[in-house]
């Protein structure tokens, strides 16, 4: 692998995630009522406990939805957020006043579900649109526990097969720059030859 | 568990790594354990402990990363078990602990990601062949955990998300 190839494939993922971002924060704004911002500030190779630290270092316990990719090629997409995030998201989604919901129960796990499959497939789209593949995002799980727990998970089955890991971070910050959530997208190390390849 | 006195440094033991120590005030700390093993070790009379925080199953011979030495569970038990020997442990005094290899990818991945299963089994095995066997383990279900183990005590804790550390 040259280092030309690898920062084309950076520079190509990284046009991914902006795509993705634009399609993820339309639909979210949409559906929140208010301006949602999303940032990419990186795709990073190999990386782990860096992930979890836009959502509060090794222990912060963080809500969201977990989806893999199937298709052309493999992968997951996770997405994170703060559980007081994850709460104020379901009552806003679900047009409550805000603080009305305290505790993970089933109302706020189908809100969160749903926000996982709406960010989840604008990234997946984008890929598949600007990588011409044809992708299919698995219906989203949704999980609640520490962030290093569930970031270090997807690492070790994308290890178990052997290559690279690719992690591409991207930070959701609402209108006071506040950090709203984070989406890790990371393809299994079988499909980093397709999408260099593509990325040539 | 109460909190630990003001004076005791806590030393991670990030993914991939190990340490041992004999330094009382240490307690040696596995964060967010998911599908990833730790292995608490510890010898009572020379006082040397040990953790290694194990990622994958079998290195099939491959040598791991300098930067991820304990990787894989049966180098990096070896690893564990020659550091502490290197700083007086005997290994037939070695009471061993283990925690983790859960699947934490909801419900519906649990069938199909089984990393967890196979690195508790793949930890297991490698102790055996060094003739131990675990005194006390918590492995498996849905949520991740962090492990502690206090140097200065050899006690091993465990807490899962928002619950509070319970010993092993």
């Amino acid at each position: 692998m040259t280092t030309d190839t690898e920062e084309q494939l950076v520079a190509s993922l990284a046009s991914v995630a902006r795509d993705g971002a634009l399609r993820a924060g339309r639909g979210l704004s949409g559906l929140m009522g208010q301006e949602i911002t999303i940032h990419v500030p990186a795709v990073r190779f190999g990386t782990k406990a860096d992930a979890c630290d836009a959502v509060g270092g090794e222990e912060a316990l963080v809500m969201g939805a977990y989806l893999t990719i199937a298709g052309d090629i493999t992968g997951h997409v996770m997405l994170f957020f703060p559980v007081s995030r994850a709460l104020a998201c379901a009552d806003l989604m679900c047009g409550q006043a805000p603080g009305t919901t305290t505790e993970a129960d089933d109302l706020a796990t189908s809100a969160i579900a749903e926000l996982g499959n709406i960010v989840g497939s604008a990234f997946v789209n984008a890929l598949a649109d600007r990588m011409n593949l044809v992708l299919h995002p698995s219906p989203p799980s949704v999980v609640n526990d520490m962030a290093i727990a569930l970031v270090e998970s997807v690492y070790a089955e994308i290890l178990t097969q052997g290559g690279d890991v690719v992690m591409i971070d991207t930070v959701f910050e609402d209108n006071g720059g506040n950090v709203a959530g984070l989406l890790i997208v990371a393809p299994d190390a079988m499909a980093l030859p397709r999408l260099r390849e593509l990325a040539a | 568990m109460t909190s630990p006195p003001s004076e005791q440094r806590r030393i991670s033991v990030g993914i991939g790594q190990i340490a041992v120590s004999r330094d009382s005030h240490e307690v040696l700390v596995a964060y967010g354990l998911g599908s990833c093993i730790g292995v608490s070790a510890h010898d009572p009379e020379s006082g040397v402990c040990g953790l290694v925080h194990v990622l994958l199953p079998a290195s099939d011979g491959k040598v791991p990363q300098s930067s991820e030495p304990a990787r894989f569970a049966d180098t990096g038990v070896d690893v564990l078990l020659r550091e502490m020997a290197a700083v007086g442990a005997t290994s037939r005094r070695i009471v061993v602990k283990l925690a983790g290899g859960a699947a934490v990818l909801g419900p519906g991945n649990a069938e199909k990601f089984k990393i967890g299963e196979r690195n508790a089994e793949a930890v297991k095995e490698r102790l055996k062949r060094h003739g131990l066997r675990p005194a006390r383990e918590d492995l498996g279900g849905t949520r991740g955990r962090t492990l502690e183990l206090h140097v200065g005590t050899g006690k091993t804790f465990v807490r899962m998300a928002a619950s509070p550390a319970s010993e092993l």
